[in-house]
């Protein structure tokens, strides 16, 4: 897939035997540690408690599904791992450094080499070609053979021949792609993907899903998505149940289907 | 509101739709609050200039009626004709030297000598108060003399002194804080001296041939009309060569400048309406943009695209009328704001009022203006479908306009243009103006295309910012043509009226001066000419031109009598007033013969005349007619026996008629001289002059010039004080523009966040996008301007065009600073968007 480009993070241990892999399999601990997180927001009723003490780790390669019901703080989550949002309390770490002491600008660089993230709404620049969208990390980061890579990205997820069209010329389907491209293009230790299916149907759904886990298979990203689908969560090694702003469950899969992407795709 | 009518329900649906707020609509209402404003505002002022005229015309005037003759008082047959026609009273003006009794350095005044009776109206007000008669009377075997203040500056004199003038010594008693008619006389060199008809004979000024105008005022008798009067004194004496004035036309020349100020102000303020438009379409289709699920929910529910079109259109009408409202208001109240700033440069107070025509007018252009420019957009939003609900959002194809809509805002543009025409006093103006606009809008179009067309070339770039800055200005829907075209319009007329005004001031200032005469000296009789011819040549550096010159009126051309002759505007100010003309056996310096032939110098046939040639064409003169001139009562008929072009701009001695040898020899008349001389030698030469002769009076070309350039200075200023309100209508829209990208600008830098942009990143990506809308409408508008200056200076005025750097500069710096200021606080709010929330509902 990148075979052109050096891999920057060299991982250690072998994700496809990784069932129960614990922070101890990867030098310098867990990618992702969260401390007693708190999030209240501001609203017109008064402030509203979104996240209420929430801790967690995530090691480095693992697939994790956030589930739980709507409102129960699962995007707030993902925004604070992203540095897209700051807790009220707490702390949150990536790959050892600690959010709250970057600056918007520093988390801006962290999640350009770091951290890719899939929206349910794609998020896509509409006056940006597909080809361009998913070099913009990469042209962000300075690199002179981003377009070479987006190409390659983009060819990897089957718009090879799509390279030229804007977000308004490419179908649902088509766009997830592209973003699921634009966010692995920059070869990123963790993944937010939030409901990357909500906005298309089944079909073309399955399709987005494949080529997510097909990616995170390839490039050994730890994986942290959000779904209301259990057949989709079941895909992943491990399951976080958020309810009421609370972690109620980690539970680790037995045998997580992960043969359904290889066959699919 | 008749409820249950398909009217009666948009109009309830429309009052829903205004009960959530006006939002991005308060672009529509400011910028045509602004326009109706600027025009209501214009009107309102001219017209209560106009009716402070007519409301003093007779103390302006100076009388019911006014007789004017030149060189010669009135004859015993008009004096009969005067006494019975009403009580008279007589103003003898003309220009004379000053000087103290110590002999400093004379000074030009405008000399002006009254009867007992004067003023017939008004009264004139003194410092110290004191009448008028009393102040001028003989005290002590002394007449006295009133004055403007300024000439107690000029010559250091104080109240009590004595002034001399020609050959008499008065006393100054008092200086003049009000003088009725004093907008009587057009052209205002210096400053005003009166003194009683008395003390004129004293000071020994007139002479034969001297430039004396005769003013005789008349209060008619009870029931007499003034311009039944004017007929038939025209009627009784027609050979009298007079000019003749009711209070109907009290003053003209002032009249006439107001009307030009105002029709041209007026313009300037359909053009900020105009460009305000381009404001209002913008945001009525940014507005209908938002309300694309509402439309759809309407049409969902059976709504016909009908009444979605019935109901925004109440919608925005109504705005409109409340907008108009609100600009009518402050329109109004214009001239409340200006009449104390006009009132020292005016010599007429405006009539504060309502006046409903200038109001009604503006109205109606306000009206039309948000028609014209809402019914595309609006036309659009009735055809959003249903299905838009159901569908993803964006917008895949243009929306077509039904034909209609098209006919309909290209009747209503035809009937704005119709209305700017007709409403305008000068309707060749104004269909300049509705062309040069129709050319103005086709042009930024063209050049906003352009640009777009520009940037998606040089669209892939390899920094992104600059891509991305490059796809915004390209993107489809962008506010690059309406920021390009309204802007630009304000600062197109910004250029040209700096580089025409810069033009204008370099020549008076700079150029005018080294070619023109020092002085001009006036009045010199016959029998002065060789004493007067002897001091300037003992004057080191000086050198003289002087010829014959006296005064006439152009009375027939070509035998028809002037006030039945088809004369094209620009050549009616020939026939205004008396003309100077000369006689001469040889073709003068800066002329040029452009048809026929000169005449020997020892002609001595039949009168010939020379005319100037753009007279002879503004009059529809040809070779070989004839022209008839009025020369102190007597008429002479001379045959064009050529034409010749005149270099005005070397201020030289020149006329538009002269006389061949052999007709005017014997006619009583003064010199004239044009004196050159170094600035150090010009004190003691006019000194020198004016002890010999205090009968010649000395006109500084410097002084005068610099009088032109004060006015040419004034009119500048207040044209680009109206232009800045163009500019301020485009900044308008450029802030508008702004605010309806702001959602598109959050989104793109939340994304761009997402990805790892840093803020200084995007400051400088969105930055570079304002900045190149503002360097190319600065560009453009730069060229634009340029050029329109160029083509009034070259073709309109004839003047040399010289290209000025600095007036552009600042041109493009304004343009910078409001783009970039107005980009920077839109993008500074979309940088501080905290990304959550966006991110977790769409």
């Amino acid at each position: 897939m990148r075979a052109g480009l050096p891999r920057r993070h060299p991982r250690l241990g072998d994700p496809w035997l990784g069932q129960h892999m614990t922070s101890s399999l990867h030098p310098g601990g867990p990618l992702v540690v969260v401390e007693d997180v708190h999030l209240t927001l501001g609203s017109a009723a008064g402030p509203v408690n979104i996240l209420r003490g929430i801790s967690l780790e995530i090691a480095g390669g693992e697939t994790v599904a956030l589930v739980g019901p709507s409102g129960s703080g699962k995007s707030s989550l993902m925004m604070l791992l992203g540095g897209l949002e700051r807790p009220s309390a707490g702390t949150v770490r990536i790959d050892g450094k600690d959010l709250g002491g970057l600056d918007e600008d520093a988390l801006a660089r962290l999640r350009r080499v770091e951290i890719g993230i899939v929206f349910q709404s794609f998020h896509l620049i509409p006056t940006m070609t597909a080809l361009e969208n998913v070099a913009l990390p990469l042209e962000l980061g300075g690199d002179r053979n981003a377009f070479a890579a987006a190409a390659r990205g983009l060819a990897a997820v089957g718009l090879g021949h799509r390279l030229g069209h804007y977000p308004a010329q490419l179908s649902g389907g088509e766009q997830q792609r592209t973003a699921i491209a634009r966010a692995f293009i920059a070869d990123p230790r963790l993944l937010l993907a939030d409901e990357p299916t909500g906005n298309l149907d089944g079909a073309t759904g399955g399709l987005v899903i494949d080529c997510l886990f097909e990616h995170q298979a390839l490039h050994r990203t730890t994986l942290l998505l959000i779904t209301h689908d259990a057949s989709l969560a079941a895909r992943c090694e491990r399951q976080l149940k958020l309810a009421d702003g609370r972690l109620v469950e980690d539970r680790r899969m037995a045998a997580p289907r992960r043969d359904a992407a290889h066959q699919a795709w | 509101m008749v409820s249950g009518s398909p009217l009666g329900l948009a109009c309830r649906l429309a009052r829903r739709e205004l009960r959530g707020g006006i939002g991005g609509l308060r672009v529509f209402v400011a910028a045509l609050v602004l326009g109706v404003a600027a025009i209501a505002g214009i009107g309102s002022l001219a017209a209560s200039l106009s009716a402070g005229i007519s409301g003093n015309a007779k103390a302006l005037l100076g009388g019911d009626v006014e007789a004017v003759l030149a060189y010669r008082p009135a004859g015993a047959a008009e004096r009969v004709f005067f006494v019975h026609s009403g009580t008279v009273s007589q103003v003898t003006t003309l220009r004379a030297m000053a000087r103290t009794a110590e002999g400093g350095r004379p000074s030009l005044i405008e000399l002006k000598a009254v009867d007992g009776i004067y003023p017939l109206y008004g009264a004139v007000a003194l410092s110290p108060a004191q009448p008028l008669g009393a102040a001028l009377a003989r005290r002590n075997g002394r007449f006295g003399a009133v004055a403007d203040p300024a000439i107690l500056d000029r010559l250091g004199l104080k109240i009590g002194d004595t002034i001399k003038i020609g050959e008499a010594a008065l006393q100054l008693r008092g200086t003049i804080a009000g003088e009725p008619d004093a907008a009587a006389s057009e052209l205002v060199l210096a400053p005003r001296v009166m003194i009683s008809s008395s003390a004129l004979a004293e000071t020994k000024l007139i002479q034969p041939g001297a430039l004396v105008t005769y003013r005789y005022r008349l209060r008619l008798r009870p029931g007499a009309e003034a311009g039944a009067w004017v007929a038939a004194a025209r009627a009784a004496l027609p050979q009298a060569g007079w000019q003749l004035r009711s209070s109907a036309q009290a003053s003209p020349g002032l009249q006439r400048l107001i009307e030009r100020v105002a029709l041209f102000l007026s313009l300037v303020g359909l053009t900020v309406l105009l460009v305000g438009g381009v404001g209002i379409g913008n945001a009525v289709r940014f507005h209908l943009a938002g309300k694309t699920a509402t439309i759809a929910t309407l049409k969902c529910l059976g709504g016909s695209t009908r009444l979605v079109f019935a109901v925004y259109l109440i919608e925005i009408m109504a705005l409109a009328l409340f907008a108009i409202a609100v600009g009518l208001a402050l329109g109004a109240l214009l001239p409340v704001a200006a009449a104390p700033a006009l009132r020292g440069v005016l010599p007429v107070a405006a009539r504060l009022g309502i006046y409903p025509r200038p109001l009604g007018v503006a109205a109606l252009f306000g009206l039309l203006t948000a028609l014209v420019f809402s019914l595309w957009p609006l036309a659009a939003s009735g055809r959003v479908p249903a299905g838009a609900l159901f569908r993803d959002m964006v917008e895949r194809t243009r929306r077509r306009v039904p034909l209609t809509a098209l006919g309909a805002t290209a009747a209503l543009a035809a009937c704005l243009a119709g209305l700017a025409v007709v409403s305008a006093p000068d309707r060749a103006v104004a269909l300049w103006f509705v062309a040069a606009a129709i050319a103005a809008f086709a042009l930024f179009r063209a050049a906003a295309a352009a640009i777009a067309i520009g940037a998606k070339a040089l669209g892939r770039r390899r920094s992104p910012m600059l891509r991305l800055a490059l796809a915004n200005l390209a993107r489809p829907g962008a506010a690059t043509a309406p920021v390009v075209l309204s802007l630009g319009v304000g600062l197109t007329v910004l250029v040209a009226v700096a580089l025409v005004e810069g033009n204008l001031a370099r020549e008076v200032e700079t150029r005018l001066p080294q070619a023109a005469p020092a002085y001009f000296f006036i009045d010199i009789q016959p029998g002065q000419l060789a004493g007067f011819a002897a001091i300037v040549r003992g004057t080191p550096g000086a050198s003289l031109d002087a010829v014959p010159m006296m005064r006439g009126r152009i009375t027939r051309l070509n035998g028809v009598p002037v006030e039945h002759a088809a004369v094209a505007p620009d050549a009616r100010w020939a026939l205004r007033s008396d003309r100077g003309l000369t006689y001469s056996a040889h073709l003068p310096e800066g002329s040029r013969l452009v048809a026929g032939k000169w005449w020997p110098a020892d002609y001595r046939g039949p009168p010939l005349v020379s005319f100037d040639a753009e007279l002879a064409r503004g009059m529809g003169l040809k070779l070989g007619d004839t022209l008839t001139v009025n020369l102190l009562g007597r008429e002479i008929t001379a045959r064009i026996a050529n034409l010749r072009r005149i270099d005005w701009q070397r201020l030289g001695i020149n006329f538009a008629i002269v006389f061949a040898p052999g007709t005017l020899e014997h006619a009583p008349q003064t010199d004239l001289a044009a004196v050159y001389l170094p600035p150090a030698e010009e004190n003691g030469l006019v000194r020198a002059v004016t002890e010999r002769f205090p009968n010649v009076s000395a006109i500084p070309v410097r002084e005068a010039l610099a009088a032109v350039d004060r006015v040419v200075g004034t009119i500048g200023k207040a044209i680009g004080l109206t232009a800045l309100v163009t500019v301020a209508a485009g900044a308008l829209v450029l802030g508008g523009a702004v605010a309806a990208g702001h959602h598109r600008r959050v989104y793109d830098a939340v994304v761009l966040k997402v990805l790892g942009a840093t803020r200084g990143m995007m400051l400088a990506g969105f930055l570079l996008e304002y900045g190149l809308l503002g360097l190319v409408t600065a560009l453009l508008a730069g060229g634009l301007g340029s050029l329109a200056a160029a083509f009034v200076v070259i073709r309109l005025m004839r003047l040399d065009w010289v290209f000025l750097p600095a007036p552009l500069l600042w041109t493009l710096g304004l343009a910078l600073l409001l783009t970039l200021s107005l980009g920077f606080a839109g993008t500074w709010r979309a940088l501080g968007v905290k990304p959550a929330p966006y991110l977790r509902h769409e």
